[in-house]
């Protein structure tokens, strides 16, 4: 919902791990680079609260997170993939069709998606971003 | 197009939660906006991307060169100075 005269909504980042305190702690470190008024949804660990995945709880947080420009899901590795791909596959248009899985690190994807997010850029430059922070360049020269 | 040459004089330089408050100040506005960093042949690069800023090895005491194009560049580039001369979110020691 957005008040009259508003920014256009934002992209909104949804982070999957396997463990729950990664993917909380890739969005509390996202919220204090981002800002607060950025979409951020952390979902870690399986239903019963041990290390896994859980598409139900990803779809639940894909649909707190769309504020109808999209969203980017950052995700582990292997099952949070799958389980990520599961949960769109489990959500309806129009917002089923304006999620996309990045395939950049879940930890300098997550910050580096959600900066970008907050100055409102659209879908698909959040995801490239997300995707290009594989080769960030922390100042380590070799 | 304006240009400004600014000081970063917060401690962390052009890094991280400072690096990221800088680039939500340049996503306010329209303008074109791009940032270099002269002195050490860095730049420029879009000042709206994380992690082109990131690329720029900006440290406390270094100056920037911040260029912006558009209806709004005189407004942008005010208010990144005075983002930047405010410490972009950390303390900062009284300039000498």
């Amino acid at each position: 919902m957005s008040e009259p005269g508003a920014a256009p909504p934002s992209v909104g980042i949804v982070v999957v791990s396997h463990s729950r305190r990664l993917a909380e702690g890739v969005v509390e470190l996202a919220r204090q680079m981002a800002g607060d008024d950025v979409a951020l949804e952390a979902v870690g660990g399986a239903p019963d609260g041990s290390l896994g995945t859980d598409a139900d709880g990803i779809a639940a947080a894909i649909g707190r997170a769309d504020r109808g420009a999209g969203v980017v899901i950052v995700a582990d590795l292997g099952s949070a993939i799958l389980a990520s791909k599961t949960a769109i596959e489990l959500l309806d248009e129009p917002v089923t069709g304006r999620v996309v899985i990045s395939g950049g690190p879940v930890a300098e994807g997550g910050l580096v998606g959600a900066v970008q997010a907050s100055i409102g850029e659209p879908l698909a430059a959040v995801l490239a971003a997300t995707e290009e922070a594989r080769m960030m360049d922390k100042g380590v020269a070799r | 197009m304006t240009t400004a040459r600014l000081v970063v004089r917060n401690p962390s330089g052009l890094h991280a939660r400072p690096a990221a408050l800088f680039v939500r100040t340049c996503g306010r506005f329209a303008s074109k906006i791009t940032v270099g960093n002269p002195a050490a042949g860095k730049g420029p690069v879009d000042a709206k991307s994380i992690l082109s800023v990131l690329t720029l090895g900006v440290s406390s005491g270094t100056e920037i060169e911040v260029t912006a194009e558009g209806d709004d560049a005189d407004a942008a580039i005010a208010a990144i100075r005075e983002a930047v001369d405010a410490g972009l979110g950390e303390d900062v020691e009284a300039a000498t």
